[in-house]
């Protein structure tokens, strides 16, 4: 059978199975959505996707239909058109099998929440919006699906909506989101005006595209995907319950900056100035996230944060030039930080929600599974050879050694490559490690099949995904083939010293001091001071200079400065420079009346 | 009527001292505490300067009125207060001080600035070198007297 049919066909059966609960809704009344229903509904879809991704891995077919066309205006027409590539095919299974454990996992992690069926709609519809973004082949589609998925962000992370803090943290991730939107909507209009079409096949310019909409690109991406700048929404966004984060701020949701930015390299491929920028900032918010990383005492927020670190590593990856290298490690990053989020889960809801490393300890006897997998994530994380992450960051970090950049940008990723490992070795010991420090009655366990099947699902895709991808699919680029030792294995000699000087560090604190403050740890732990920075002045500058124009200056001018104190003011001032001019002699104005009277008639006559 | 009695609304800025005291007793005040906006043509009226701060700074513990805005029934409430609500802005005291706070942060980003642009003029790349050729650099290939001593050429191995 004709291979582009198979995957077509196979690819929309996905999209319609995953569609289904959505159409169900309003049919039904015997609430027949249920949460088991909507994790069998994305398990199949999970399932027939591989379809279309094993007919590109085997015959390389690749397709691009379009549907139906919006007749916008005569010459600018907006179809609905779908492309499968190498990257859609590929993040489709990827995202629909991390999606279905983590339902699975919500299935036990919310058991005791009255709308489960609304959060895993929630989820749903975040899922659809992510997929439509992923395969749009036009910038309509993706605004679409990435307006798409902001919204259900807002939503999911405010989900306990009476806690006030959840709701400031949804509020500050739409805002930041939408600083990012801006960009996205200049880079539409230039490509509308300039291309007259918002398809993504256009042919790339000869000469060197226009900085301007790449700078939209690189502003949407930097909102969406927390480069430093537009940052503190993601550690912000821990607020919403686990299987949030562990879907939207880890896998799938922060990676779709990046993703635009991998749909787009053609034009950004030839502007030098956008790729250095692109570096630059990627390095910084790198290691800036992995600083932050260092000194958090919540379990969720150093995962976060070291989500926003690899986010970081995959912009320095499209600043140098190579998309599917920042594709390769958008997916093997999906599998592991999702299981690292899931087995944080089941520790926080084992602790009966403690989530404070330094209120844990010696996990590793009483929840076995989950800590190994917890192992696991972590070695993947830190580039461990051959496990899912050593694949795409150690070749990053070959490419980055072997390329002409900036060498801060290239020191900086280093650096945040050993912070990587001494933050995860930090979790781990005080995790895993030591006396426990949690209280006695806890109710931990981990008997319920729902809590280790995913784990360990994700924990054998962590391990193999690396391998299965990179030896399917065909590099587009030739990666350096030859360099020194040292270059070779700078990746490995960074992650051994991170943890040489975790567990020196370790050592050093076991005396049971408190550390005193110093400006570094201060730095560190108050995220560099960006928040408090930022949010208060502007915030408080933008209501009160809102609140004065609008309510006084407003009723000021027109009530009184147009109107009566206004004319009583003009007239005032007319009076008194007059007043000292008039004298007030009547006898000499009469007389000189007279005088002119007489003067006049003299002169008649 | 469902409005408040006239005399229970915000009235004009208060001149005598009587005035004063009665408009704090409006607004369930102390004398001492109540302090006026200064009379500035804004319209503020008698209505009570409190100070500028936020809900986050109120004792999360306390079992107010209203524990979400963290507010008793008739206590006077901030001409902001919409803007001080636990959402918006927050001012309670930093763990460390806001010109340390400003200062580390700016030669944070001025040290990583700088240094980018230090990483701009001396990039970083593979050692590279002149193409080295056989022969003497090809001496006679490039023409080169055949009888001459050719100049002596030192190779050397990356």
């Amino acid at each position: 059978m004709e291979t582009t049919l198979l995957l077509n066909t196979s690819l929309l059966l996905t999209l319609a199975i995953i569609l289904t609960p959505t159409l169900l809704l309003p049919v039904s009344k015997t609430s027949s959505n249920s949460p088991t229903t909507i994790t069998r509904t994305v398990k199949t879809a999970f399932l027939i996707s591989l379809i279309p991704m094993t007919l590109f891995m085997l015959s390389g077919t690749e397709s691009i239909t379009s549907y139906w066309e919006w007749k916008f205006t005569t010459n600018f027409k907006i179809p609905l058109s779908f492309k499968m590539d190498q990257y859609s095919m590929m993040f489709f299974p990827i995202a629909l099998f991390v999606t279905w454990s983590i339902l699975q996992f919500a299935t036990w992690y919310m058991a005791s929440e009255p709308h489960i069926t609304k959060f895993f709609f929630y989820l749903l519809t975040f899922l659809i919006a992510m997929l439509i973004l992923t395969i749009a082949n036009n910038m309509f589609l993706l605004f679409i699906g990435w307006e798409g998925v902001g919204m259900m962000s807002f939503l999911l992370i405010g989900w306990w909506q009476g806690r006030a803090e959840a709701n400031t943290a949804a509020l500050q991730a739409v805002l930041y989101n939408r600083i990012g939107d801006i960009g996205l909507i200049l880079s539409m209009a230039w490509l509308a005006s300039t291309m007259n079409t918002w398809e993504m096949q256009q042919a790339p310019l000869p000469t060197q595209t226009p900085t301007l909409p790449l700078l939209g690109l690189i502003l949407a991406a930097t909102g969406k995907s927390a480069q430093f700048g537009l940052h503190p929404w993601l550690p912000a966004a821990m607020e919403g319950p686990t299987p949030v984060s562990a879907l939207l701020h880890s896998s799938t949701m922060v990676v779709a900056g990046i993703f635009l930015l991998i749909r787009t390299h053609p034009l950004l491929a030839n502007n030098p100035t956008a790729l250095t920028l692109c570096l630059c900032l990627g390095a910084l918010s790198t290691l800036f996230a992995a600083t932050c990383a260092l000194t958090q005492n919540d379990i969720k927020k150093i995962i976060a944060f070291s989500t926003s670190s690899q986010l970081g590593l995959m912009m320095v990856t499209i600043g140098l030039n190579l998309p599917q290298l920042a594709f390769l490690h958008i997916s093997t990053h999906a599998f592991f930080k999702a299981m690292l989020f899931l087995c944080s889960g089941t520790i926080i809801h084992s602790l009966n929600g403690e989530q404070d490393i330094r209120k844990m300890g010696g996990l590793q006897k009483m929840l076995p599974t989950t800590t190994s997998c917890l192992t696991i994530g972590n070695l993947a994380l830190m580039g461990t050879p051959f496990l899912a992450g050593f694949y795409s960051k150690d070749l990053i970090i070959e490419s980055l050694n072997t390329s002409y950049l900036n060498t801060w940008a290239l020191l900086l990723t280093l650096l945040a490559t050993s912070f990587t490992a001494t933050y995860s070795l930090r979790m781990t010991l005080l995790v895993q490690t030591g006396f426990p420090r949690t209280p006695t009655n806890s109710p931990t366990n981990e008997n319920n099949p729902m809590i280790t099947n995913p784990i360990t699902r994700l924990a054998l895709g962590s391990i193999l995904a690396g391998l299965l991808i990179t030896s399917y699919i065909t590099p587009t680029k030739t990666p350096p083939m030859t360099m020194p030792t040292t270059t070779k294995t700078a990746a490995v000699i960074a992650t051994a010293l991170g943890i040489a000087l975790a567990m020196e560090l370790s050592t050093m604190t076991h005396t049971l001091t408190y550390p005193k403050q110093n400006p570094h740890l201060n730095f560190s732990s108050s995220l560099g001071y960006f928040n408090p920075l930022m949010h208060r002045p502007n915030t408080t500058n933008l209501l009160n200079s809102g609140q004065k124009i609008a309510s006084h200056l407003i009723d000021l001018s027109w009530y009184k400065k147009m109107g009566p104190e206004g004319l009583t003011d003009l007239q005032l001032m007319a009076i008194k420079t007059s007043t000292t001019l008039h004298t007030g002699l009547i006898k000499t104005y009469l007389g000189s009346f007279a005088l002119s009277i007489i003067l006049i008639l003299s002169t008649q006559t | 009527a469902s409005e408040m009695s006239k005399d229970l609304m915000p009235g004009p800025y208060p001149r005598t001292p009587e005035e004063r005291a009665a408009a704090a007793k409006k607004y369930n005040m102390r004398v001492e505490d109540y302090e006026p906006y200064p009379d500035d043509g804004f319209g503020f009226g008698d209505y009570p300067k409190l100070p500028d701060k936020s809900a986050h700074e109120r004792d999360p513990w306390y079992q107010w009125d209203q524990p979400d805005v963290r507010h008793n029934w008739g206590q006077p409430m901030h001409w902001d207060f919409d803007m001080y609500i636990r959402n918006r802005v927050d001012t309670s005291p930093t763990p460390v001080p806001w010109h340390t706070m400003r200062k580390h942060f700016l030669l944070f980003l001025s040290t990583m600035l700088i240094m980018f642009g230090l990483g701009e003029i001396y990039p970083s790349y593979r050692p590279v070198g002149p193409k080295q050729y056989p022969f003497n650099d090809l001496y006679l290939e490039r023409g080169g007297d055949p009888n001459k001593e050719p100049p002596v050429v030192t190779h050397y191995e990356i």
